[in-house]
């Protein structure tokens, strides 16, 4: 199983790159309300993170997903 | 917040769209005896985003199965395909499709949306898996959310993606349901099916495909993509539509490999709406006839298709993908694709205008779609009016475009 931390490092780096204009955002971001992510741009960040960590995502899921740390805690427990 | 202010935040939304200064989500069509002309805001336009691929929406045989049958059962039938609203004409049409199609079964549905998610939401339930394509209609996604399934994406038109996300799923992809479409509605990509045929047998999973928009346009005699590439029998799902190449409204699902038939006690969205009215069942059945003797609509509507691609490749458009019914011309902005069309319109052509969230990648374009009833002459109009905007638009004159989106 992989830590935490090294979930939430890894979604700050893709959304440093996408939606942060390269800046590292606090895990307790809102991806939508905060960092402007549409619904199709989550979907596309959970795509990269189920590559990373060779993980299966269902998108059923994403409505309890609101926060870095809310989609971390949910891919460590898929690893 | 409020119930209400879902409200607010909708007008904001009609607001953004109407600050791009043109009417494109309203525009009022009057048609008026001819599938590729008609009039919007009283100004005659050759219509160019109309999924008629085949014309047959003013087709001389359809239109007096039509009228026959209205005058002979009614105007509807008030009631649902299990109740009072299955007539001798429900049932002929779901044997002739199964003939045309060489299925086992075949299942009529009021709408092909209404056919997708009924037949989805049935197929799969709470503990499957639903892996559907990241470019799928709103009615695949619907579907797939009603049936209570675990669902994932794969990348769009990408077999190794799919091939990858199915194998994280291991012993579960027995359990699991692909979703693909043959020809997608807003670029006019073509799926590489036989591709991902062969991924989906490899992991013991089903494949449903949307037909959609390749059914009665592909294929020696219309039965689409499948048919093109020879690869029927290995699929075990068919959904489509009759609003595109048939010319009217509804939808089928069925199987060569699976009798669905007995689903029609099962699926909520056969079950509970009403069933087609008798005028539209007799036009689709015309139209399924003449769409398997329609090598000739067929050719014609190819022909205009490569015209019309090569016409807008060389003004320097960038085109969503090669050949094919739907060509989508890529814009730079909402503003620009606004632009676009509100300069198309003028010059009288009616195309789609397709903004942010209405197509992938969030791509701004202008969505043409053509049919074998526009004249060679008409084809000619529509590249006139693509070139008026070309100069309008761009700065300078631009070499021809060669990539897809």
């Amino acid at each position: 199983m992989i830590s935490y931390d090294e979930c939430v490092s890894e979604i700050q780096t893709l959304l440093a790159q996408s939606h942060a204009g390269g800046s590292i955002v606090p895990p307790e971001s809102d991806l939508i309300d905060e960092l402007g992510l549409a619904s199709l741009d989550v979907m596309e960040l959970i795509e990269a993170l189920e590559d990373r960590f060779d993980v299966a995502f269902p998108i059923n899921e994403l409505g309890d997903v609101r926060t870095i740390a809310d989609l971390a805690r949910r891919i460590q427990n898929l690893t | 917040m409020s119930l209400l202010q879902k409200l607010d935040a909708a007008r904001d939304f009609q607001d953004q769209l109407g600050q791009l200064g043109v009417n494109a989500i309203g525009a009022t069509i009057d048609v008026t005896g001819s599938a590729t002309e008609g009039r919007i805001e009283g100004k005659r336009v050759i219509l160019a985003g109309t999924n008629n691929y085949l014309g047959l929406t003013f087709d001389p045989a359809c239109i007096e199965a039509a009228a026959q049958a209205v005058r002979t059962h009614g105007t509807g039938t008030t009631g649902s395909r299990l109740a009072n609203g299955t007539y001798a004409g429900h049932a002929a049409l779901e044997r002739e499709l199964s003939a045309f199609l060489g299925t086992r079964s075949a299942i009529a549905f009021t709408t092909g949306y209404v056919a997708n998610v009924g037949a989805i939401s049935t197929l799969a339930g709470p503990g499957d898996v639903i892996m559907l394509d990241a470019d799928s209609h709103a009615s695949i996604y619907e579907g797939a959310k009603l049936s209570g399934a675990e669902i994932y994406r794969f990348r769009h038109n990408d077999p190794a993606d799919l091939d990858k996300r199915l194998r994280r799923l291991g012993d579960r992809c027995a359990r699991t349901l692909v979703i693909v479409e043959s020809l997608y509605s807003m670029l006019g990509d073509v799926a590489p099916l036989d591709q991902f045929c062969e991924v989906v047998k490899r992991h013991g999973a089903f494949l449903l495909l949307d037909d959609a928009h390749s059914f009665g346009i592909m294929g020696e005699t219309g039965r689409g993509l499948a048919e093109t590439l020879g690869i029927e029998d290995e699929i075990d799902f068919v959904t489509g539509t009759f609003s595109k190449s048939l010319g009217s409204v509804g939808g089928f699902f069925a199987s060569r490999k699976h009798d669905v038939a007995p689903l029609r006690s099962q699926i909520r969205a056969y079950m509970f709406t009403a069933s087609s009215t008798p005028s539209v069942i007799a036009s689709t059945r015309a139209a399924l006839k003449r769409v398997a003797q329609g090598q000739a609509l067929r050719s014609q509507l190819w022909k205009n298709c490569e015209r019309v691609h090569e016409g807008l490749t060389s003004l320097g458009f960038k085109l969503g993908a090669a050949p094919s019914p739907v060509i989508a011309s890529l814009m730079d902005s909402p503003e620009q694709a606004a632009a676009a069309w509100q300069a198309l319109l003028d010059a009288g052509v009616y195309v789609n205008l397709v903004v942010p969230p209405g197509a992938p990648k969030n791509l701004s374009l202008l969505r043409c779609s053509l049919s074998a009833a526009h004249t060679d002459e008409q084809v000619e109009q529509i590249i006139e009016g693509y070139a008026a905007v070309a100069q309008r638009l761009f700065d300078q004159p631009r070499a021809a475009a060669t990539a897809y989106a």
